[in-house]
């Protein structure tokens, strides 16, 4: 029957034809209306192109003078971003272990879930404002708000880790009788030091990068000199400020990317 | 001594695994099991420290029945069978020491194992059992730089860390060149005798088997259909034991090896 066959095709996800093309037809007309239907007013977007030349020949050339200002901000970016990695993966760690669905009973799994769902549902920027409102201005804020956002992501790329590992060695370990914690000191640890690592450098680089967001809402450190400066119409300090901004951004992803290498 | 009486293993709704299987491993014997692919020896094995949950049975090692453990009872029970794994299971990311250590793990404290304080007495004995298999001079490396023979030493040591009163190998030898595995077949028999550990093996290879044992047990669906000296293994119980077409290759290769 299939001896003399020479044309193959790799079968469909969708198996039913209709069902197939009737998605198909559904996305691309969803996509066309949502395009027709999206209020762009044309008219106020080039009123904006004007506005936005006006801060642009206002933020040339940029203006170093008020550098004081601006170290003293990234100090403090730099600070919320140590404390906010620090207290993140010290967080995290046990939280991806609780969110692991290979090691941890029903219950724990789904508390471990449930928290980092709540910690990735919002972006920073929302968390920052709630912090702002709760513990009021500042760096404090900041740290807060980037604490939580370094558990969404590391907790649950860590929790993914847990759940990859070659489970044989557990299972080594739990056939000798080793208690439930040095298990996983011995067994599971050594599997996702790398990643736990890499993660961690990773997530310095990335509150720098977010403390800077953050900021705007007043949540401290650079974000808030920059929006002053915007406040202030400050726009040649303010492209003072960004510019510093993408170069030390540079630099911390150059630093990191060897720290990496040399690691891992 | 090892008792098993009745035990029976059901995945789901299926048929069973094992199936009312009985089986008394006593003295310092040196027992393989044999038999094709979900004959049920690797459950058997797991059921004896129940890595894997036996759902009807006893199983009696030297007076305690493992089935009717609490989980606290049973990690204490535990430590006194031994595994040997096919894939060995170490900890790649840790030095042999650590390895052969975290046989010891069930003995000693959670911030003691942390903190890699063992004891002189394991360290000392660690040592001896390395020396014995010829990897002490790997003490300090990482798991993963050893050789495939090499590092299932470290599993032995490892297990045999636990000082236990039995040693149970899970296919030990599967992963490993045909020289290696004479090796290791050769170091479990001789270890079998001089520690008087009586050791289960798991294994393929009939011919390893054959030289190795000082008894075979053939196992098929679930039920064992053979058990006596190696001797007494002849091409008819081999046939029933692996009846079907593979049971020819392996006789081939039995003549061949």
């Amino acid at each position: 029957m299939t001896a003399n066959l020479d044309y193959w095709r790799k079968p469909s996800m969708i198996k039913t034809p209709s069902l197939r093309y009737g998605i198909y037809i559904a996305a691309i007309t969803y996509f066309v209306l949502t395009v027709a239907t999206l209020p762009i007013d044309w008219q106020r977007a080039a009123e904006g192109i004007e506005r936005a030349g006006r801060i642009f020949s206002g933020a040339f050339p940029p203006n170093f003078d008020r550098s004081e200002l601006l170290i003293t901000g990234f100090l403090e970016s730099l600070k919320i971003a140590i404390l906010a990695s620090a207290g993140g993966m010290l967080l995290s760690v046990p939280l991806a272990f609780m969110a692991a669905g290979n090691i941890s009973p029903k219950p724990i799994y789904y508390l471990g879930r449930g928290i980092i769902i709540i910690a990735r549902s919002f972006h920073p920027v929302i968390v920052a404002i709630i912090f702002v409102k709760a513990v009021g201005f500042g760096p404090f804020a900041g740290a807060l708000t980037l604490i939580v956002y370094s558990i969404g992501f590391v907790a649950k790329l860590l929790a993914e880790r847990i759940e990859e590992i070659d489970f044989g060695q557990v299972e080594a370990l739990r056939a000798a009788g080793a208690p439930f914690l040095s298990t996983m000191f011995y067994a599971i640890t050594p599997q996702i030091m790398p990643r736990m690592v890499g993660l961690g450098i990773y997530q310095l680089d990335s509150n720098l990068r977010a403390s800077a967001v953050v900021g705007i809402v007043g949540a401290g450190g650079i974000g808030s000199t920059l929006a002053n400066a915007f406040g202030r119409y400050d726009y040649d300090f303010a492209l003072a400020i960004t510019m510093v901004i993408v170069g030390v951004i540079l630099i911390s992803e150059a630093f990191s990317g060897v720290i990496r290498k040399q690691l891992l | 001594m090892l008792e098993i009486k009745k035990l029976v293993k059901r995945y789901g709704a299926g048929a069973p695994v094992l199936k009312d299987l009985d089986l008394t491993v006593q003295g310092e014997q040196v027992m393989s099991i044999i038999g094709s692919s979900g004959a049920g020896k690797s459950t058997l094995l797991r059921c004896v420290n129940r890595l894997v949950e036996p759902t009807s049975g006893s199983i009696r090692l030297n007076g305690t029945d493992f089935t009717t453990l609490s989980t606290r009872e049973l990690r204490f029970a535990r430590r006194r069978v031994g595994m040997v794994f096919q894939g060995y299971n170490l900890v790649d990311r840790l030095t042999v020491m650590e390895n052969v250590q975290s046989g010891r793990l069930g003995y000693i404290s959670t911030w003691a194992a942390l903190t890699r304080r063992f004891p002189k007495e394991d360290i000392r004995r660690a040592y001896e059992l390395m020396e014995r298999v010829g990897i002490a001079q790997y003490a300090s490396k990482r798991a993963d730089e050893l050789s495939g023979g090499e590092r299932q030493r470290v599993g032995v040591v490892r297990a045999l860390m636990q000082r236990p009163e039995i040693l149970l190998a899970d296919e030990p030898t599967a992963s490993l060149d045909p020289k290696t595995s004479e090796q290791i077949m050769a170091l479990l028999r001789d270890l079998a005798s001089e520690l008087n550990l009586p050791v289960i093996i798991n294994i393929h290879n009939v011919n390893e088997a054959k030289e190795y044992s000082d008894r075979i047990v053939g196992m098929r669906y679930g039920r064992i259909i053979f058990d006596d000296v190696p001797e007494a293994l002849d091409a008819a119980q081999m046939d029933e034991i692996y009846s079907g077409t593979p049971s020819e290759d392996r006789k081939a290769q039995g003549a061949s090896a």
